[in-house]
Parts: C-alpha cells; structure tokens; sequence
C-alpha cells in the first residue's frame, strides 16, 4: 500500500496531465461522433447569447452585399409568380390542387458564427427547437447547399457545414444526372470534391452540380457549385471531380432551413428494403 | 499592480483577443493565429506544475466553449504546459532563473524567448493540428499548417508584448 502512494507521489504530476488529456480528447472525439455534450458548445445559452452580441455588432458590414443578394432571390422568386406570367390556355381553373401537395417547409435563419479555415467547421444558426429545428434537417442559402443540423437548443443550432470531413450529401453532376458524394478536402474554403464518379463517362468543365434529394434531407435540385477541374485517380476506375462551391461560406449570414414533411414516410417504406443475405 | 491580479486580466484579456477576433480572421494557407498559449509562458517561472496543468485546463476549456472545438484547445494548451518545465530545463541560464522576472521577450532577451517560446508554439500547434486533422495520409497538410501557424503566432506573440506590457526600468 505504502509502495502504492509512493508510485502515485512520484508520478502526479503525468497522472494528472494524462487524466486532463483523457478527459479533454473524450469531449472532442464524442462530440465528432455524436453531440451528446449540449453545454460546452456555441449552441448554449451562454454563449448563443454572447454571440448573438457579437453578430449584432459585426452583421451591418455586408448588409449592403447581402441586401443585394436578397434582392436578386426575390426577383427570381417574383418571376414564378402567377401574376407574373402570361396565360396562354383560358379555361382552365384550379379547384383544389391534388397534384401537388406541400412536402419541403422552409424556415429562416441567421448564421451568427462560423469557421471556414478548421478541418471540421461548424455554424452556428440564431434559431433552435422553439422554432422547430431538430437534428438532421437541411441548410442552405440562396446560392447554395450549406450543411446538415448537428445539434440543437431551446434557441440556437450547430451546423455541420459542408466544410467537414464526413459531411457525405448525395450530389448528382446536373446534365448527365451521375450520382456521387459530395466530399471535402480540408485545403479550400472555396472547393470541394465527388466521389464515386466512375470514370468511364465523360464529364464536361463548367458542369452544374445540384443536389440529389436522395435522403430526403434536401429537396432535388439545390445548387452545389460547378464542376472545375477532373483528375484521374491512380489505379482506381474512378474521377476525382474537383467542385468549385457557389457559396462564399467566409461572407454567408441569411440561411433557410429545409424540413422534409413527408420524410418520416420515405424512411418508413425503406425500411421495408430486405437486407443482402450473407451466405 | 499585484501579480495575482495582473494575470487575472492577462487571463481574461488574452481570452477576449482569442475568441471575439483571432478566431474570426482567415488567411488561408492553414493559418490559425493563437495568443492564449502566451498566457502560460508569461506564468511565473517558481509556479508547480500540477496549477500550471490546472491552469491551462481552464484557459483551454473556455476557449473550447466559444470556438466550437470541444477540447481541442484544451489537449493543446495541456501539451504545453506539460511541456513547459522541461524547455525551460533545456534552456536555463547558467546560473538559474530569477524568480523576479518574467518569462517575457523584455525580460530574457530575443534569442531566450525565440528558443523557449518558439519550441513551446511548434508542441502546442503541431499536437493541434494532428489531432484536428488526424490522418496519416494528410500528414504533409498537418506540417504545413503547424509551420505557417507557428511563424504567424510567434511574431502575433512579439507584438503584443512589445504593445502590451510596459518596460518597468529599474533605478
């Protein structure tokens, strides 16, 4: 017992460094797994509040950018209007629309901190599960795809931005409709990749790349980034498609929210799906 | 002023300086400019290791909070202070250090500062950015990172000083 003592007086000082160290990187290799630890991140009170201080302070810089951009989208958006378009067959007239029903609901939001220079970047979004936010769900901005909800609050959200290792979204190259995986490198703020795309097809620069509304997370057909640059991979039968993204994740503030309303069917009837037998 | 109290607000104001704008700037090149760790070099040169440890726990654990990076700071700043003693050791005077004066580029000299400080960053930022990256295939990207990381913190921490703390000349 006495040698017992002695071993721990002589090594406390590694003791408790090795104890900190363990503790510290079991909160950082959890949360990359799974966010369990609501507290100790930019999605709780205290800090959301902090700063939502900071965003109130430093947001007017690119208010003018950002009108401008929010401009641009209702203009598209007003175009799609009924009362902007021509009727070209009198006649007809809507009774009740049963060829297409709500399935994406869209909500608002404001990204009030990121980073774009980490290997793994998170946001941080000014909304949480009061209004109705849970993991899971989409995010992008006008121009493009953002992330993936990681983890909520009562008021704040964590994104997973498409700047991480393992963000994975299903991406289709738009005329030729393959489908791959949207990937990230870590290098580029600017630039991402696909993987998966087989290279016995022939993929013209300049390609738009959208999404490809797979999992049910984002609806089809929400802008990525174009395609810049292909590379063959060595010894593999594969592409390595170099995507510049349409998003300046360094300036990004007025976000959306995407929820699948009819998501939790899609799920029900995969799950149907028998399993490959092992033999 | 009392020492207590100056590296209290040493603590806070290195805290701010981190969190609300040297983690918003972005160069590009994997540049991550870090001031905190200067922090635990300024310490006194008679403090314990195990408040050293403490300390720098806490100092990376609220940055951790506010920077969305759950430990990764702390493990670093950990590495650090663990590492500290044993750099000083190397780089000792000969006759000892003055428990009077301070661990600063004012007090010891540029070159003292450069070796101590400078060996103290690479362990800090190089043990960040592996375990941030983690992976031995991006191995080259992990050392380009620490290198650029490394210069810009350095000479971040020559500025501050040279800013921040007033030469107090004996007479």
């Amino acid at each position: 017992m006495r040698n017992l003592f002695a071993f721990f007086r002589r090594f406390r000082v590694f003791l408790l460094f090795a104890l900190l160290q363990v503790f510290s990187l079991t909160i950082y290799i959890n949360y990359l797994s799974f966010p369990r630890n609501q507290y100790l991140t930019t999605a709780s009170v205290l800090t959301g509040e902090f700063l939502k201080l900071e965003n109130d302070l430093t947001k007017h810089f690119n208010l003018s950018k950002n009108n401008l951009a929010l401009q641009k989208e209702n203009i598209r958006l007003r175009n799609k209007l009924k009362m902007s378009l021509y009727k070209l067959e009198e006649g007809f007239i809507k009774v009740n629309d049963t060829i297409f029903q709500q399935q994406y609901t869209y909500i608002p939001a404001t990204v009030i901190n990121l980073t774009v220079s980490k290997r793994n970047n998170y946001f941080t979004l000014n909304i949480g599960r009061k209004q109705g936010v849970y993991r899971g769900l989409g995010v992008f901005s006008d121009k493009g795809v953002v992330g993936v909800i990681h983890n909520t609050s009562e008021h704040y959200s964590v994104v997973k931005s498409v700047l991480t290792k393992d963000i994975n979204i299903d991406v289709t190259i738009e005329p030729i409709g393959l489908f791959g995986l949207l990937k990230w490198s870590g290098r580029d703020a600017r630039r991402g990749s696909i993987s998966g795309i087989s290279n016995d097809l022939r993929i013209k620069k300049g390609s738009k790349v959208v999404t490809k509304g797979g999992s049910g997370i984002f609806p089809r057909g929400l802008a990525v980034g174009v395609v810049e640059k292909i590379n063959p991979i060595e010894g593999e039968p594969l592409w390595d498609v170099v995507v510049k993204f349409s998003e300046n994740f360094r300036t990004i503030q007025r976000v959306y929210v995407v929820k699948n309303l009819m998501i939790e069917e899609q799920k029900n009837i995969e799950e149907n799906i028998p399993d490959d037998e092992e033999e | 002023m009392n020492a207590v109290t100056k590296h209290i607000i040493r603590f806070i104001l290195l805290w701010l300086l981190q969190v609300l704008i040297f983690n918003q700037l972005e160069f590009g090149f994997g540049i991550h400019m870090m001031v905190y760790p200067l922090f635990i070099m300024l310490l006194p040169f008679d403090i314990g290791i195990l408040s050293l440890l403490l300390f720098a726990f806490l100092l990376g654990f609220s940055i951790d909070i506010f920077s969305n990076t759950y430990g990764l700071h702390t493990s670093s700043l950990l590495m650090m202070a663990y590492f500290r003693p044993i750099i000083f050791n190397f780089f000792a005077p000969r006759d000892g250090y003055d428990p009077l004066k301070q661990a600063s580029i004012n007090d010891m000299g540029g070159s003292w500062f450069l070796f101590s400080y400078g060996n103290l960053l690479l362990i800090h930022h190089f043990w960040f950015f592996l375990i941030e990256i983690f992976r031995m295939n991006e191995f080259l990207l992990i050392l380009q990172n620490t290198f650029f990381s490394v210069i810009i913190s350095f000479i971040l921490a020559v500025v501050l000083q040279t800013l921040m703390i007033k030469k107090v000349i004996p007479k």
